[in-house]
């Protein structure tokens, strides 16, 4: 599986809902994600910064948390969805 | 654009915009702004009363504010603490109410629309959504 990234904000609803899916899809999928807070720690954040022109097109051409991102693609999805979504989309990543 | 200062003559309000206020909203006087320095403005806010606002103050300001419009905030109390939280954390740490679900991104411009409450109803989140959101969940649209 390519490497994957979750951008995430500690005190985000969105992220603090999307976690335990994350969880799942990692105990029943291959798939793994690379955990980012972005609000407490600078490098993360200049992290999902330089990400900048892949996330903000499919992002409300902003930078939004949660945001799940596979940097080789160029390819992200962000915000809240059902565990079938992410599932979907983290694998089809593969 | 650019935004520039005004005082009102009569109550030494304080206004940062394109035009003055027709309609001075503390004394109610008209045509009563003139325009003024950044500094001189400094100096007139600098010398007003230290207003402190914590967040269960902040929770009563944007009650207020959406009392009056389409939106509320959102019924759901355990999203808008934790909100706030991070709304308060973040004024602490990067000097401004930054938004806990979207990350600044050091463009001065940018990032002053990330601040709480954004201009949401221009959103994809809320504009024309029956059930709107602002990104982050704090206000709803009134059903």
């Amino acid at each position: 599986m390519p490497n994957l990234i979750m951008f995430h904000g500690r005190e985000c609803p969105h992220c603090k809902r999307m976690m335990p899916l994350v969880e799942r899809l990692e105990r029943e999928t291959p798939v793994r994600f690379d955990r980012r807070e972005v609000w407490h720690d600078e490098e993360n954040a200049d992290l999902m910064r330089s990400y900048l022109e892949i996330i903000a097109p499919k992002c409300g051409g902003q930078l939004r948390v949660p945001t799940f991102l596979n940097p080789g693609a160029r390819d992200a999805v962000c915000g809240e969805m059902p565990y079938e979504d992410l599932k979907a989309w983290a694998l089809k990543q593969g | 654009m650019k935004k520039r200062y005004w005082r009102c003559f009569v109550c030494n309000d304080i206004h940062f915009g394109i035009a003055p206020p027709e309609l001075c909203p503390t004394c109610k006087v008209l045509q009563a702004y003139v325009e003024i320095s950044a500094e001189e403005a400094r100096k007139f806010l600098g010398s007003g009363q230290d207003v402190a606002l914590a967040p269960e103050d902040f929770r009563g300001a944007i009650e207020r504010f959406a009392a009056g419009n389409e939106f509320r905030v959102n019924p759901d109390r355990e999203k808008v603490d934790l909100l706030l939280s991070g709304i308060f954390e973040n004024e602490k740490s990067h000097g401004f109410k930054f938004c806990p679900c979207r990350l600044r991104t050091k463009n001065r411009e940018e990032d002053l629309k990330l601040v709480c409450p954004c201009n949401f109803t221009v959103h994809e989140t809320y504009r024309g959504v029956p059930n709107g959101e602002c990104w982050c969940g704090l206000f709803v649209r009134r059903t």
